[in-house]
C-alpha cells in the first residue's frame, strides 16, 4: 500500500520524464542503411564526454565536422564541465534521456552493470575485425573489463599512473647515481635532506620527497609515496588464488607504515605532507625544496620540466625504474565507453563509433591529436616559438589559451592501445622527456586491483577507509608506534569491518 | 468596503473574514509571482522528499524500502559524531562570525573619517571573493611548519616557540577546531558586515543628536540607540542562519585531512566519504533521507529560538 | 545644532584613534593572504613562500588571462545573468517583504510559513534537476536567474527593513487613497534605498560567483559564465590539455585576481547608498 503511493507520488514528478525520455527523440530513427555487414549505419549518435575530449573554445565543432565527414553519421556530443562530470551524468540517467555513448570511470562502469543500464558488446568486440586486425597491442587491459563473462565497456587507452622523478642536478651534486633499491633510495633522501643538494651553500635546507597525502582518496591509493608502500595494498585486493583480502590487515602494510614513519621522522618526507594538495607539491619542487617526485608518466614531464626552467633551475630529471622492492608501478584502471541500453542501434554504434576510434587511420589521428589545421598541422611555420620545416608534423597553439601548445586530444599516443596501420604520423612531436618517461612506466606496471561492491562494502567501507587513513597519519606524524595503531585498528571496530568486507567479496 | 449587503448574523465571521481578504486584495496578488517561484523551484521538488523512503542509484525506478536508509544512517558507526561535530562547529561559527560582524559594523559605524571608512569597508568584503580552496591553501602556507610559515617564523623570532618547536597548526588535532574558527572569521565576517551597516544607516542621526545635546557618552549611545536597532536584524540573521547549520560542507572539506579526522568529520564530509568509498553509485535514496534529517534539526532549532525571540521580545522572525 | 555636531566632529578623541589603529590592523590581518595570491600573479617565477615583492616582475599572468578570447563572451554572460537575476530577486524580495510586513491580512502566517518551510526543507539536487528539466529550463540561462532569485532568506531580511518604515506612514497614504502597489513603490521602495543597495548586492555577488547551478543546468559551453571560465583555469592546471607559455602558477593565481576586480571596480558605486541610507527623519516631523 505505501509503495503504491510513494510509487504515485514520484510518478508525478518523476517517471513522467522518464517516460518522455524512453521514447527518444528521433535519433537513429526511420531511414534504415545497411552496410556490407549488415550492420545499420546509425543516423545520429549522442554522446557524453567529460574534460579528456576537445572543449568547444578548444575546436569541439571543428572534431565533430571532421568526424561526421568521416563517417557520414550526425555527432552530438555533451560535455558537462569536467569537475561535476558525474554528477550531470547522473541526472541525465534519471531524467530518462540517455546518450547512446558515455564515457564512464571504473566504480560507474562497474555501477552501471550491475543496474542493467550497458549494452553486452561482448559478442561485438569478439566479432569485430578491430580485435581480428592484430593491431591492438595491449589485450589485456580489454580482458580486464570482462565482468562475469561479459563486456560492457571498451577502453582505447591504458589508465596511466604515476613514476617517481629525480631531479637530476641534485644527483649530481651529492655525487649519487640513480636509487636502484630502497638503501639507496633512503640514502639519496638523507643526502638530499641533511647535504646541500641544491647548491646554494646551505646544509639541510632541503628535503627528501613530498606528497599529496601520506595515502591517496582513490584508487590506487598508494601511487604517490610507492618506494615505501613497496609491495603493501591499503585496501582490498584479489589473490591469485582468487580469494579477497584487505591489504590493510597484512604485515606488508605494517613494514611499510614503519619505513614511512621513520622516513618522516628523519626530515625525509615533507612534513606537510598531510595537507598538501598536488599544486602545493607542484609548486614545493619548482621552487626547489625538494627533489624526489612522483607524479604522472608522459606529458607531465614536460610540465615538470617547462616550469623547473622557468624559474631558472636546471629542468633535467631522471624518471627512475621502480626500485627493486617495488618492483613494478600501479596502473590505474582506464576510464571506458559504454553504449547504455537505451540505445536504438547498439551494433552500428559500437563500429561507426567506438571500434571506428582505433582504426589505425584519420579517424584515430582526429581521436588522438585532432583535426588537421586546427589542432595539428604539417605546414612549414613557427609555433610558439618553435619552427617547423614543410611536412613535419606538429601541434597548433591553443585557442583558449594562446601562448600553449596543445598535446593530445582524447586518446594519448603514448598510452593507445591500437597500432596504426602505417606509422603513428604524430610519433615524432612527442617531447623527449615526456616518451622517456612513459616508456619506463609502461614497462613497469601492473594494473591497480579492481574493487567489487557488496552490500557491506557500501556500508563499512567509508567508515573503514577514514579509519585507516587516520591511523595512518597519527603513526606516520603523530608518533603513535605501528603496534598502537593497529590496536586501535582492532579496538574502533576496523578489524571486524575489514573482514566482514573480505568475507562478503569471497561469498560472491 | 463597499459590498457586503446580506447580513446574515450566522455567517458573520466568515464573511468579515471575506471582507478583510477583499481589502488585501493587492496584496495577495502581489504575492503572486513570489509564489510561484517558490512552488516552481521549491514545492515540485519536494515531492523528491519520498526518495527517502526508497533505494534508488538512478538508473530503475526507485525501490522501496521503508526506513532502511534512516536505521542505516543511524547506526553508521560515524555518523553520530559527525553529527555532533556538525552542530559544534557549525553554532560556534556562526555565533563568532556574528559576533564579529556586530562588532566591526559599531566601530566602522564610529569612523568619521569618509575616505578611510570606505576604504576599510571594501577591503573587509574582500576575502569573500575568494573561493575556499584558495583560502585554504594561502592560509596553509602562512601557518605552515616550514620556515615559509609567517606564522611559526613570528612565534620563533618572539622568543615563543624555539627553533624546530614549530607547530603544524592544519595538521595539530589540537589547533585544527580554532584555526578553522580563525579563517571562516576572517573569510565571512567582513561580508556579513553588510546588512548590519544597511541597518545601522537607516538609524535618524537625530537621535544620535539629542542624545549629544543630554550628554550621552559615546557608549550610552551605542548602548541605548544603536543596539537596539541592531537586535532584530541580528535576532534574524541568527535564527535564519540556524536553518543551515547542517549544510555545513566546502569549507571543512578543504580543510580537514586525515590527521584531525575525529576532530573535523561533519554530516556532509561523512556522508561524501561513505558514498565515495562504496564502490557503487550514489544511493540517492539515502542521500535524501540525510537530507530529511538535516532539515529536521534545522527546523527544530530555528522554531525553538522562533520560540524563544517571541517570549523575550513579543515576536518570531516571520 | 547643526554647529553643535560639526564641532563636536572635529574633536579627535582616544577612542578615534584607538579605533583607527585597530582597522588598520584588521585591514593589514585581512590583505595579507591576498597580498601573497598578488604577489604570486605578478611574479613569473613559481615561489612557494611569502615574499613583499615578486621575484621577477611581470603582467604575463593577466595577459594570459585577458588574452583568452574565450572569456569575451563569458564575460558578457555573467553581466546578464547578474543584472537579470539582481532585479527579479529585488523583486521578489521586495514584494514578498512587502506582503509579510500586513500583520493583519488573513493568511499572512500561512504564506510566510509556507515561504520559511521551503528555506528548511528542500528535495535534493535530483528531484530539483528533473523539475527544471520538465520545465525545459536546463541548457538555458533562464535556469541559472530563476533558481538563486527566490530566496527566502533574502527575502526575510528585507521585510525587516520594512518592519522599521513607521506605521503612519502607510495609514497617511491609505488614507490618501493609494493602493498597495502605489504604496509599494511610492513610500516602500525609495525608503528603502539601503536595504536595495545591501540585499541588492548580495545577490549580485551571488549570481557573479554562481558556479554551482551552472555546472549543474549547463552542458553547453557556449553558455558559461565568467566564473566557470576562471575556476576552469584555476583548476585546469590538473589536466593540462596544453603546454607552455607563462607559469601555471602565475596564470592560476592571475584568474583568481582576475575574479575580485569586478567588485572593486562596482561597488565604490553602491556605497553612498550605505552611509545616505532612509532618511527618516523628515518623515517624522
Amino acid at each position: 500500500m505505501k509503495k503504491k503511493l510513494i510509487c504515485t507520488m514520484l510518478a508525478g514528478v518523476m517517471a513522467a520524464s522518464v517516460l518522455a525520455g524512453c521514447g527518444g527523440d528521433g535519433k537513429t530513427a526511420a531511414g534504415t542503411v545497411k552496410d556490407e555487414d549488415g550492420i545499420t549505419i546509425p543516423e545520429k549518435i549522442t554522446v557524453m564526454v567529460d574534460g579528456t575530449l576537445v572543449t568547444k573554445s578548444n575546436g569541439q565543432q571543428e572534431f565533430i565536422d571532421r568526424w561526421e565527414e568521416l563517417t557520414g553519421i550526425e555527432l552530438e556530443i555533451i560535455q558537462p564541465d569536467h569537475s561535476a562530470y558525474y554528477d550531470v551524468l547522473g541526472q541525465t540517467i534519471a531524467s530518462g534521456d540517455w546518450p547512446d555513448v558515455m564515457l564512464l570511470s571504473p566504480t560507474y562502469y562497474t555501477g552501471y552493470v550491475e543496474e542493467e543500464a550497458l549494452w553486452d558488446m561482448t559478442e561485438a568486440w569478439e566479432n569485430s575485425e578491430l580485435k581480428a586486425s592484430g593491431r591492438i597491442n595491449n589485450e589485456e587491459l580489454i580482458d580486464n573489463l570482462y565482468i562475469d563473462g561479459h563486456l560492457y565497456g571498451f577502453a582505447t587507452a591504458r589508465g596511466n599512473g604515476c613514476v617517481t622523478y629525480v631531479k637530476k642536478k641534485w644527483l649530481d651534486n651529492c655525487g649519487l647515481d640513480v636509487p636502484t633499491n630502497y638503501e639507496e633510495y633512503i640514502e639519496m633522501l638523507d643526502a638530499f635532506t641533511n647535504g646541500d643538494p641544491d647548491g646554494n651553500g646551505v646544509n639541510g635546507d632541503t628535503y627528501g620527497v613530498s606528497a599529496a597525502g601520506l595515502i591517496g582518496v582513490e584508487e590506487p591509493y598508494v601511487n604517490y609515496l610507492p618506494e615505501f608502500y613497496q609491495d603493501a595494498y591499503s585496501s582490498f585486493y584479489q589473490k591469485e588464488d582468487g580469494t579477497w583480502a584487505d591489504g590493510f590487515t597484512e604485515d606488508s602494510m605494517k613494514e611499510a607504515l614503519q619505513r614511512l614513519k621513520d622516513a618522516y621522522e628523519a626530515g625525509y618526507i615533507d612534513k606537510e605532507s598531510l595537507t598538501n594538495a598536488t599544486s602545493d607539491c607542484r609548486t614545493k619542487f619548482y621552487e626547489d625544496k625538494f627533489g624526489v617526485f612522483t607524479y604522472w608518466a608522459g606529458t607531465w614531464a614536460t610540465n615538470l620540466k617547462t616550469n623547473l626552467a622557468n624559474n631558472g633551475l636546471d629542468s633535467e630529471l631522471v624518471a627512475i625504474p621502480p626500485i627493486e622492492e617495488l618492483g613494478a608501478y600501479l596502473e590505474r584502471r582506464p576510464a571506458v565507453w559504454a553504449i547504455t541500453t537505451q540505445c536504438e542501434n547498439p551494433e552500428g554504434v559500437f563500429k561507426y563509433f567506438i571500434e571506428n576510434m582505433l582504426d589505425g587511420g584519420d579517424m584515430q589521428t582526429l581521436w588522438t591529436y585532432g583535426v588537421e589545421g586546427t589542432h595539428w598541422s604539417t605546414a612549414a611555420e613557427t609555433v610558439c616559438e618553435n619552427t617547423y620545416e614543410e611536412g613535419e608534423f606538429h601541434m597548433l597553439e591553443s585557442l583558449e589559451s594562446p601562448g600553449t601548445q596543445y598535446t593530445k586530444n582524447n586518446i594519448d599516443p603514448m598510452l593507445s592501445i591500437g597500432d596504426y596501420i602505417d606509422a603513428d604520423p604524430g610519433a615524432n612531436q612527442i617531447a623527449e622527456e615526456a616518451r622517456e618517461s612513459q616508456e619506463i612506466f609502461n614497462e613497469n606496471s601492473t594494473l591497480a586491483p579492481s574493487v567489487k561492491s557488496t552490500d557491506e562494502m557500501s556500508q563499512f567501507n567509508g567508515d573503514l577507509t577514514t579509519l585507516k587513513n587516520s591511523i595512518i597519519a597519527d603513526i606516520v606524524t603523530q608518533g603513535m608506534s605501528v603496534e598502537e595503531g593497529y590496536q586501535r585498528f582492532e579496538d574502533e571496530g576496523g578489524a571486524e569491518w575489514s573482514q566482514k568486507i573480505v568475507d562478503s567479496l569471497n561469498e560472491e | 468596503m463597499k459590498k457586503t449587503k446580506s447580513a446574515n448574523a450566522a455567517v458573520a465571521a466568515p464573511k468579515s473574514t471575506l471582507k478583510n481578504m477583499q481589502k488585501y486584495k493587492g496584496f495577495y496578488l502581489m504575492f503572486i509571482p513570489v509564489l510561484m517561484f517558490t512552488v516552481a523551484f521549491h514545492y515540485l521538488p519536494l515531492a523528491g522528499i519520498s526518495l527517502a523512503f526508497t533505494e534508488y542509484r538512478g538508473v530503475k525506478a526507485p525501490e522501496f524500502v521503508g526506513l532502511d536508509n534512516f536505521v542505516r544512517m543511524f547506526e553508521a558507526p560515524g555518523f553520530w559524531t559527525a553529527f555532533l561535530n556538525t552542530l559544534k562547529l557549525s553554532v560556534v561559527k556562526l555565533l563568532l562570525n556574528t559576533l564579529m560582524a556586530v562588532v566591526i559594523s559599531l566601530l566602522l559605524n564610529e569612523i568619521k573619517n569618509m575616505a578611510f571608512k570606505k576604504t576599510t569597508q571594501t577591503i573587509i568584503y574582500l576575502p569573500h571573493f575568494m573561493s575556499w580552496v584558495v583560502t585554504v591553501s594561502v592560509f596553509s602556507l602562512i601557518l605552515s611548519p616550514s620556515q615559509d610559515g609567517l606564522v611559526n617564523t613570528l612565534l620563533v623570532n618572539a622568543g615563543i616557540l624555539e627553533q624546530g618547536q614549530e607547530i603544524y597548526f592544519m595538521g595539530s588535532k589540537d589547533w585544527w577546531t580554532s584555526i578553522f574558527y580563525i579563517i571562516n572569521v576572517w573569510k565571512d565576517t567582513g561580508w556579513g558586515t553588510i546588512i548590519f551597516l544597511a541597518t545601522l544607516s537607516g538609524i535618524s542621526p537625530e537621535l544620535y543628536e539629542a542624545a549629544t545635546m543630554d550628554g550621552g557618552t559615546r557608549w550610552h549611545k551605542i548602548r541605548y540607540i544603536t543596539l537596539p536597532a541592531l537586535s532584530n536584524t541580528i535576532i534574524t540573521v541568527l535564527i535564519l542562519n540556524l536553518a543551515k547549520v547542517m549544510n555545513l560542507f566546502e569549507s571543512v572539506f578543504v580543510m580537514q585531512n586525515d590527521a584531525v579526522i575525529q576532530q573535523a568529520d561533519v554530516l556532509q564530509t561523512y556522508i561524501y566519504t561513505q558514498t565515495f568509498n562504496s564502490g557503487a553509485l550514489p544511493n540517492y535514496g539515502y542521500t535524501t533521507a540525510v537530507g530529511i534529517v538535516k532539515s529536521l534539526v534545522g527546523c527544530v532549532l530555528v522554531l525553538v529560538c522562533n520560540q524563544i525571540s517571541k517570549k523575550i521580545r513579543g515576536r518570531g522572525i516571520i | 545644532m547643526a554647529k553643535v555636531a560639526v564641532k563636536k566632529k572635529k574633536k579627535i578623541t582616544v577612542f578615534d584613534v584607538v579605533n583607527t589603529i585597530v582597522f588598520i590592523l584588521i585591514s593589514l590581518l585581512i590583505l595579507v593572504p591576498i597580498w601573497k595570491v598578488l604577489v604570486d600573479s605578478l611574479d613569473l617565477r613559481t615561489s612557494y613562500g611569502m615574499s613583499l615583492w615578486p621575484k621577477e616582475f611581470g603582467f604575463d599572468g593577466y595577459i594570459t588571462v585577458f588574452s583568452n578570447p574565450t572569456l569575451y563572451k563569458p564575460f558578457l554572460i555573467s553581466v546578464v545573468t547578474t543584472v537579470c537575476g539582481t532585479a527579479l530577486g529585488l523583486l521578489l524580495c521586495t514584494l514578498g517583504g512587502y506582503v509579510l510586513i500586513q500583520w493583519k491580512m488573513p493568511g499572512r502566517n500561512i504564506l510566510a510559513g509556507l515561504l520559511l518551510f521551503t528555506m528548511i526543507f528542500e528535495g535534493g539536487m535530483i528531484p530539483t534537476y528533473l523539475v527544471v528539466n520538465k520545465m525545459q529550463l536546463t541548457n538555458t540561462l533562464f535556469s541559472v536567474i530563476f533558481i538563486p532569485a527566490i530566496n527566502i532568506y533574502n527575502l526575510v531580511l528585507m521585510r525587516n527593513f520594512f518592519e522599521g518604515i513607521p506605521n503612519a506612514l502607510f495609514e497617511a497614504a491609505e488614507i490618501d487613497g493609494c493602493t498597495p502597489m502605489q504604496i509599494f513603490y511610492k513610500i516602500v521602495l525609495p525608503l528603502s534605498k539601503a536595504a536595495l543597495a545591501s540585499i541588492g548586492l548580495m545577490f549580485a555577488v551571488t549570481y557573479w560567483n554562481d558556479y554551482t547551478n551552472f555546472k549543474i543546468y549547463i552542458t553547453n559551453a557556449d553558455l558559461y559564465n565568467f566564473q566557470m571560465k576562471l575556476r576552469s583555469m584555476i583548476m585546469g592546471s590538473d589536466l593540462p590539455t596544453a603546454l607552455g607559455g607563462a607559469t601555471e602558477n602565475t596564470v592560476k593565481n592571475a584568474a583568481v585576481m582576475v575574479a575580485i576586480i569586478p567588485f572593486m571596480i562596482v561597488y565604490p558605486f553602491c556605497q553612498k547608498y550605505f552611509i545616505s541610507g532612509m532618511n527618516l527623519g523628515a518623515v517624522k516631523e
